[in-house]
């Protein structure tokens, strides 16, 4: 033991009271270097408030989820009605009150013939009036070919057929006539590379797309309208949400900046409106709004008047009820907000450390309110969706033929002992975006707002 | 005390004569008049226009209304009854008192089934339990009232017929099933959301650990200490719960057939039976303002921090 | 012979909070005793644990918060393997707190006189009302509450911050506990309240022969009212002894430059504060050697491979340093070898 210890510099190890379960040498009692300390520290990284936002709000597996499925719903929305064949407007005369995923008879008997040809185009099957092929010119293009024909009758509920092998040839069929896959040839078809002049072109289809949700009584297929009608919820959330976030924090800031008389007057009028009962409101405007708004649309004058005019006077009723009385919850967390802030200490030190007001508004006020306007926003969202489809249901709303996801539920009321999947489907849909909107927005406020987390 | 509740009735007031001066406007607003049919010529619009008083100048006619409204006389009805009394469409017809009882049951059940399962939630933090009252609570305020309405009503009693389709005057309590559930279904979810909420957040306040800290049994910890500190934002939250409920009862009214002041005030709407509108706003508009002030009031019971003297606010 | 009987004995306590980035040793293997009516105090900075080890006592320990290891007997019997009703029992009445904010400590909807009285009908059912409210009053009158009568039937927010601590001891004193923790008692309170309630609790501590364990960051509480001193750092006690012995011949380099870095008026050298360097260790990933080591001048190679045991200094003196295992130099203690160590 002792000649481990013979140099001794700079300490003097006593080796008999170290405890003999330790086997060190006098080499361990030399001073340590800086770096190796240093070594022994766990560096924290400094993560900036957003990181650290995003980081929590990744974790939290249910607004996680959430999100994704209400991206799966903006696509539905958005992205939904480029994918399938059929537009909320049209009516398809022949698919009537069909339940989900229900075929018509004529796309039953389309559906039948659809592996015995190369494709076909069934007049029945289009939307509208559209139940005739006039005659004319028409071309088709069919593996990279073109084939032009002329009709010389017009052919009328019936299913055109291409059939490509040796001879290009054109069959018809009469929807009810098909028994056992016989049809007669009506035309030879003729390969070309220009069709003539004004002809128009038929698009042939291998399959029918299903009707997934069904249709409704005028042969609408109810997911097209459903698509729609979500896309016009989830626009009606997110504008009215906007118009709240702008006046509100307008509003809010004016008044907890200004404080004194300024903010007396202006908070007695926020309690006013915040004790006016909304909806008895909300209701007068409906009616009130509807026929100027119509005219100031017709009038046509500006872009603007056209692009409102464009979505209809309930859905600019609905924006203006939210910009007259939807604000105030919004303008008093900002205006609780900033007076919070103007009194933080940190803020009056860095007044005291010399920072000018551009400084503090961005570096200290900014980043704090903005937690409470992200996750105000976006429960004002759902809300919005909410209000629009109680006024649509009570047949306040938009109007036809534009469609909300709750003047769809409206139009299911009529028929809902016989089909009530035609609520069901829109009914769920709202209820799902509504649902994660929520869970989203609780995502984002234990994200944004670390003071609440325990 | 009563120098502030005297202060709030003050307010209350100015908030209805506030209302009175927007819903005038708003309905002189609406184009067209209520006496305008196929049939009607200007003649007969012009007299009876002067017959109503709607030929004076708009500020005379609110100044009518405000003159009559505090004798106590609501007006006569233009169109949807003509001639018979406001005040008896609606107190004498029993549409108050339907739309008045199926909002109070509502309520009622909002808040006597809410902030118990609320407690329930928070006592088993963590648990399958309060698991599926998130759940239950989370997609019950995320469904419309027009949708929950409309589904009980398809399975109960067009599927199962265990239940009326028509609820009429709520002469049976099969008749209140449906529109009470539907109607108070949203808030329940939001009132035990709350309690859950506020139930946890009061859990891990400084007092509870002191309580503790003395022996007191969990239980007692629980009803005692955290429950009347979490009743406070659910209190607060009643007032909008009325609002709401008045709201709701438009939907729940049409959908179950239910002929109360909600269903006749959309009507009312719709008809621009102008007396009409303007007694049914200032009767929902009360109501919402009293359960305001009973909340108010309900606050100082259960926090002795606040004091509701005059000089306040 | 009552001084060999200890009333608390904490044996090789671990406790770890379960978070989700992974297991905090929050307390890493503590031990002490306590006779009856001592004071100990226990030092550290925020987060070295000694909130933590108290709440362990009193089992109310909060999850993610686990004891891990370690025994605390309290009178001979393991606390830890109390069940939840025993431990009830327990709490308040043979074992009772006081905590550091009282603002926020007493539920703000129940009067004084009802948070009093709850402390004694929870552990004696049989007492009546009339009875309870009158000890609640003679308590309010022995924690030097002026009017008790009345107060006691006033609410929280009635009182100010000196006097809600007031009530606080009143209530934790109130069955009459063998042992009061006190954590950081007095650190929300102005200098005048902290004097006057630290004055309070030592005459409270010789009238009703009660131990204490006083938890603080302020070195100077210490000093006035307990025998002992357990220094913390990061879940380690570092050093213990008797209270003169801490404050005039420290041993250990953290509780060194604790006290460097306290204020002193009654030294006539006004020496110049002198902060210790670093911040404290992230428990979630200690250090293999001695905590203290990444802030210590005097750190040595060993120091950052082993951890260092306890080197008895006698009358009950303890430090962890491998300071203490070097040969003593002309008198001085090892720890003198600094001088040489900054110098080299």
């Amino acid at each position: 033991m002792d000649g481990k210890f013979a140099k001794i510099s700079p300490f003097q190890v006593d080796p008999d009271k170290i405890p003999q379960n330790f086997d060190l040498n006098e080499e361990d009692f030399m001073p340590a270097e800086e770096a190796e300390k240093a070594s022994m520290v766990e560096k924290h990284k400094s993560v900036s408030y957003w990181k650290d936002a995003w980081r929590r709000f990744r974790k939290n597996t249910v607004s996680m989820v959430a999100l994704a499925i209400f991206l799966v719903c903006l696509l539905f929305a958005f992205l939904g009605p480029k994918l399938i064949p059929y537009s909320y407007g049209d009516q398809y005369r022949s698919s009537q009150k069909l339940g989900p995923m229900e075929y018509s008879e004529n796309e039953q008997t389309a559906l039948s013939i659809a592996d015995s040809c190369d494709g076909f185009f069934a007049t029945s099957l289009q939307p509208g009036s559209m139940n005739a092929i006039k005659k004319g010119d028409y071309y088709v293009q069919h593996g990279g070919k073109t084939y032009a024909f002329t009709l010389k009758k017009a052919v009328e509920k019936s299913i055109l057929i291409l059939k490509a092998d040796a001879e290009p040839a054109l069959f018809v069929v009469k929807e009810k006539d098909i028994k056992d896959g016989q049809y007669e040839k009506i035309q030879e078809l003729e390969l070309t590379d220009t069709p003539v002049e004004g002809a128009k072109e038929i698009k042939l289809v291998k399959t029918v797309f299903p009707h997934v949700f069904g249709t409704d009584s005028a042969g609408r297929d109810i997911m097209a309208r459903t698509m729609y009608g979500a896309r016009v919820s989830i626009l009606i959330g997110i504008v009215a949400a906007l118009i709240v976030l702008v006046i509100g924090s307008i509003y809010g800031a004016i008044s907890g900046l200004a404080g004194g008389a300024v903010d007396f007057v202006m908070m007695r009028i926020v309690e006013l409106i915040y004790s006016i009962p909304e909806v008895l409101i909300v209701l007068l405007l409906q009616v009130v709004l509807k026929d100027p708004l119509q005219a100031w649309f017709d009038s046509g004058t500006s872009a603007f008047a056209q692009a409102m005019g464009d979505l209809g006077s309930g859905i600019v009723s609905i924006f203006i009820t939210f910009a007259l009385l939807y604000w105030v919850t919004m303008a008093r967390i900002v205006r609780g907000q900033v007076l919070q802030l103007k009194k933080q200490e940190y803020v009056t030190a860095a007044t005291a450390l010399g920072a000018s007001n551009g400084r503090i508004i961005r570096r200290h006020l900014l980043p704090n309110c903005v937690g409470a306007l992200v996750i105000t926003t976006c429960l004002q969202i759902p809300s919005a969706i909410f209000l629009e489809s109680f006024l649509s249901f009570l047949g306040l709303g938009v109007s036809a033929p534009m469609a909300s996801l709750g003047s769809l539920c409206s139009d299911a009321l009529e028929t809902i002992s016989l089909y009530p999947y035609r609520l069901v489907f829109p009914g769920v849909i709202l209820t799902v975006i509504v649902l994660t909107l929520n869970l989203v927005g609780d995502g984002l406020r234990d994200a944004l707002d670390p003071r609440l987390k325990k | 005390m009563t120098g502030y509740i005297i202060k709030r009735i003050i307010v209350a007031i100015l908030t209805l004569l506030v209302i009175m001066t927007v819903t005038f406007l708003l309905m002189n607003a609406i184009p067209g008049s209520p006496f305008l049919t196929e049939k009607s010529t200007p003649e007969m619009i012009a007299r009876a226009n002067a017959k109503y008083g709607l030929d004076k100048p708009l500020y005379v006619q609110l100044w009518n209304y405000i003159k009559s409204y505090l004798k106590g006389d609501l007006g006569t009805s233009l169109k949807m009854q003509e001639g018979t009394p406001v005040s008896t469409i609606i107190f004498h017809q029993g549409k108050f008192e339907l739309s008045l009882k199926l909002g109070l049951y509502a309520l009622l059940l909002a808040v006597v089934l809410g902030i118990p399962l609320g407690c329930i939630a928070a006592y088993n933090r963590g648990t399958w339990i309060d698991g599926f009252l998130r759940v239950v609570t989370t997609v019950g305020v995320a469904i419309p009232t027009f949708v929950l309405a409309t589904l009980l009503l398809v399975t109960f009693a067009v599927k199962l017929q265990w239940l009326p389709t028509v609820s009429g005057s709520l002469t049976t309590w099969k008749a209140y099933v449906m529109p009470v559930i539907s109607l108070s279904f949203y808030y329940l979810c939001y009132v035990a959301k709350l309690t859950r909420t506020s139930m946890l957040d009061a859990i891990n306040q400084d007092y509870i650990r002191t309580a503790r800290a003395k022996g007191v049994k969990t239980r007692s910890v629980i009803l005692k200490h955290a429950l009347r500190n979490s009743l406070i934002p659910v209190i607060t939250y009643l007032g909008p719960v009325m609002a709401g409920i008045i709201t709701g009862s438009f939907v729940v009214e049409s959908t179950f057939s239910i002929p109360g002041l909600g269903k006749y005030f959309v009507q009312s709407v719709l008809n621009r039976d102008y007396p009409v509108i303007m007694a049914t706003t200032v009767v929902l508009s009360a109501l919402v303002i009293i359960m305001n002030l009973v909340v108010d009031i309900a606050y100082k019971i259960v926090d002795p921090r606040i004091t509701l003297t005059s000089k306040e606010a | 012979m009552e001084e060999n009987r200890k009333l608390l004995e904490v044996k090789d306590l671990k406790v770890s909070f379960f978070t989700p980035a992974g297991e905090v040793k929050a307390v890493n293997g503590i031990s002490y005793s306590l006779g009856y009516n001592e004071v100990m105090g226990i030092v550290g900075e925020s987060g070295s644990g000694k909130s933590v080890e108290a709440y362990s006592i009193i089992g109310l320990l909060q999850s993610p918060g686990k004891v891990t290891g370690g025994s605390i007997l309290f009178e001979g019997e393991n606390v830890l393997e109390y069940d939840a009703e025993k431990m009830r029992q327990f709490r308040g009445n043979k074992v009772s707190m006081i905590f550091q904010n009282p603002m926020t400590c007493l539920n703000p909807v129940y009067t004084i006189g009802n948070q009093l009285m709850e402390a004694l009908t929870c552990h004696d059912k049989s007492i009546s009302k009339e009875q309870a409210k009158a000890r609640a009053i003679q308590m309010l009158e022995l924690v030097g509450i002026n009017n008790a009568a009345k107060r006691v039937d006033q609410y929280p927010h009635e009182f100010s911050g000196g006097m809600r601590q007031r009530a606080m001891i009143a209530m934790a004193l109130i069955c009459e506990p063998k042992l009061l923790i006190a954590d950081e008692p007095t650190t929300a309170l102005d200098v005048t309240i902290q004097a006057q309630i630290l004055e309070l609790m030592k005459d409270l501590q010789k009238k009703e022969n009660t131990s204490i364990i006083f938890i603080t960051h302020n070195l100077g509480v210490v000093a006035e009212i307990c025998d002992r001193v357990s220094v913390m750092y990061a879940g380690h006690i570092v050093e213990q002894g008797l209270v003169q012995d801490i404050f005039y011949r420290p041993q250990h380099p953290y509780t060194k430059g604790l006290i460097a870095s306290t204020p002193r008026l009654d030294e006539e050298d006004q020496e110049r504060l002198v902060p210790i360097e670093g911040t404290p260790i992230d428990l979630l990933n200690p250090p293999k050697g001695c905590n203290f080591g990444p802030r210590c001048k005097n750190c040595m190679k060993i120091c950052l491979r082993e951890k260092p045991p306890y080197a008895d200094l006698g009358e009950g003196h303890i430090s962890a340093c491998w300071l203490h295992f070097m040969k003593q130099k002309s008198g001085k203690t090892a720890l003198a070898g600094k001088e040489n160590a900054a110098n080299e």
